[in-house]
């Protein structure tokens, strides 16, 4: 597999890629049009849209029970939507029904117990491989090359029982890429790993995205999507709430909340508590931060107003401002701002 | 895969030779499968030679006036029963194979990631049963001439193909019956019950392990009414009779409706069962 010249220029809509093994496809390989999903009664998916161009990771973020899983069945063709079309490569043929829409996409489930455990890594992506149509020789070759990539060359004959979690989960990313589909789903995928295992996850699905691959990444984990994601589309109740860059959502999120550490010579936090608090009341509220014994407080600003003046105002009084940060990142803000945005509207 | 599919496909024959090119696949990795658990596996060929041993001492307290004669030849129960689990192996290859299939794959987790892959459901039932359907006959095969080196039980040789052709029209109606089991297991993830009592049910009411002569009237009835019972008697007179193609005409002549409608039947039940659990979303739940 021959590396691609380069990843798309980023929200670039309109561009042509030529590469080894990802195709070649105008514009964007995934669209999905008003797709909606009921089960019984409830509207799971309520007229979802997406466009992924090649080249491209885009994040579906929400909270459990979102939709998210739903959405990659039905792009993946496990299950049918109950409105709206799914098109890859152009094509609107369901996956379910059409072997060659198939072939196009490859899945990452959420849960890394999909191989047959008493069989080895090799022999697992051997049998995936000539399912997916390989000869045996490709299937071989594609087994040993997908498994290098994604580092397990070394486990190759190990019995998949005997993986742990992490090495699961690059088993599944390299049973994604055996025919490197232009269209690859991951659900969850840095779900259960360690920082340094997550990151080494995302890092291959970049490198797979530089090649060419349109990615679908859903996650609850909104700090990865951060430097990783294009685009991302935020869903909640089955409902799109944002859909736009990172830096576009992060934009809409006005951080409220501070940590900041006072110290006035006193070594009681109580008084440095009650000063504080008199001195922000036209701000916001100052509490006790949990286990903040070291002059640590919490400092929740009112809409409308300007952390400096804030801060000055706690100088003013008679608290030296030692240090300053945001309680949450600008990403977790803009999430939690439009859940409940959401959940006003109800 | 019928007719209208060669009409409406143009590559009909290409997809049929890369579909076929899947099975081998299948084959490997149940094999290996089976050989990673070492210990079932020869304690499998292990039984087979206590079911041998079992047989012979039942054999011992039958009465033999009540077993059939065959080409004229009055046959004893051990004789008879042979014959009747090698046939019965086919059975429940064909009825249990393709469900405890289906069934593991839902359990394990990879049964959405194999439907996710370009393969046609035909491919995956006939795929994992295909394992079975090679090594089964080979075990019978040892089993027959295990029971006839020490059993002294008299097959006739000659006979084998039209043996084997009545197997042949025997198989795609229990494979019928296997696509309806494997239809309750993705619809109700239990279907074990339902292949129990069609096993049980197909046990009973046949020759497989008695003869019809011991059964009460209304049992011999639904006995002889068998497919299985047929065919049954079909090998049994090619085997023990010594019985050639044109002998069993008949037999083939009954059992041939059974497995045209069990196959259209089972085909189409598990069809629907796969769309249904598409349409639901469902397919890897369990």
């Amino acid at each position: 597999m021959d590396e691609g010249p380069c990843r798309n220029s980023r929200f670039s809509l309109n561009v042509v890629i030529a590469m080894d093994g990802y195709g070649d496809f105008e514009s964007a390989v995934l669209r999905v049009a008003g797709v909606s999903r009921s089960f019984g009664p409830k509207l799971v998916l309520d007229g979802i849209d997406l466009e992924v161009p090649a080249g491209t990771i885009h994040a579906v973020l929400g909270p459990n029970g979102a939709g998210k899983t739903t959405l990659l069945r039905i792009i993946a063709g496990t299950a049918d939507p109950s409105a709206g079309v799914v098109t890859v490569a152009g094509d609107s043929a369901r996956p379910g029904k059409d072997r060659e829409q198939r072939r196009r996409i490859g899945l990452v489930p959420a849960q890394s117990q999909s191989f047959y455990m008493r069989l080895s890594g090799y022999e697992n992506l051997l049998f995936f491989g000539r399912l997916q149509g390989l000869g045996k020789k490709r299937a071989v070759r594609r087994a040993h090359d997908s498994l290098a990539e994604v580092g397990l060359a070394d486990a190759a004959d190990m019995r998949a029982g005997l993986y742990s979690t992490g090495m699961l989960r690059r088993l599944t990313i390299a049973r994604a890429v055996l025919v490197e589909p232009p269209v690859l789903l991951v659900d969850e995928a840095t779900m259960g790993l360690d920082p340094e295992g997550a990151r080494s996850v995302r890092d291959m699905f970049v490198d797979i995205a530089r090649r060419g691959a349109a990615i679908v990444w859903t996650t609850q984990r909104i700090d990865e999507i951060r430097a990783f994601a294009d685009r991302v589309t935020l869903i909640h109740e089955g409902r799109v709430r944002f859909a736009g860059s990172v830096p576009e959502l992060i934009a809409l999120a006005t951080p409220r909340h501070y940590v900041v550490q006072l110290s006035n010579g006193s070594s009681r936090s109580q008084e440095i508590l009650e000063m504080g608090r008199r001195a922000v009341v036209r701000f916001g509220e100052l509490t006790a931060a949990r286990g903040g014994g070291d002059g640590h407080f919490l400092l929740a600003l009112d809409p409308d107003t300007v952390l400096g003046d804030a801060l000055n105002e706690l100088t003013a009084a008679g608290c030296g401002v030692i240090s300053v940060r945001e309680d949450r990142s600008g990403i977790e803000e803009a999430f939690l701002a439009l859940i409940d945005r959401a959940s006003h509207e109800r | 895969m019928n007719a209208s599919d060669v009409a409406r496909n143009p590559h009909f024959f290409a997809e049929l030779i890369e579909e076929g090119r899947k099975i081998p696949a299948f084959f490997r990795r149940d094999f290996l499968t089976l050989w990673s658990y070492r210990l079932a596996f020869f304690s499998d060929w292990a039984n087979l030679a206590i079911q041998v041993l079992l047989f012979t001492l039942i054999g011992s307290i039958v009465d033999p006036d009540v077993v059939p004669s065959y080409g004229g030849r009055q046959v004893g129960y051990v004789e008879f029963v042979a014959v009747g689990i090698a046939v019965m192996a086919f059975v429940q290859v064909a009825l249990t194979r393709m469900v405890s299939a289906i069934r593991r794959e839902q359990m394990i987790g990879t049964l959405e990631a194999v439907l996710a892959t370009p393969i046609r459901p035909f491919t995956f039932q006939l795929g994992s049963v295909m394992f079975d359907l090679v090594y089964v006959p080979l075990r019978t095969a040892l089993f027959l001439v295990l029971s006839s080196v020490f059993l002294a039980i008299e097959l006739h040789p000659t006979s084998w193909p039209a043996a084997l052709l009545v197997l042949m029209v025997f198989i795609p109606f229990v494979w019928g019956l296997g696509e309806i089991s494997a239809a309750a297991t993705l619809t109700y993830r239990q279907g074990a019950g339902f292949v129990g009592l069609a096993l049980t049910g197909m046990t009973i009411f046949s020759e497989g392990y008695f003869p019809v002569a011991v059964f009460p009237d209304w049992i011999r009835r639904f006995a002889e009414l068998n497919p299985l019972t047929a065919v049954m008697n079909g090998v049994r007179e090619a085997l023990l009779g010594g019985a050639g193609t044109g002998d069993l005409l008949e037999t083939v002549l009954y059992v041939a409706p059974f497995s045209i409608v069990s196959l259209v039947v089972g085909s189409t039940a598990f069809g629907m069962a796969l769309r249904r659990e598409r349409k639901k979303g469902t397919l890897g739940q369990y």
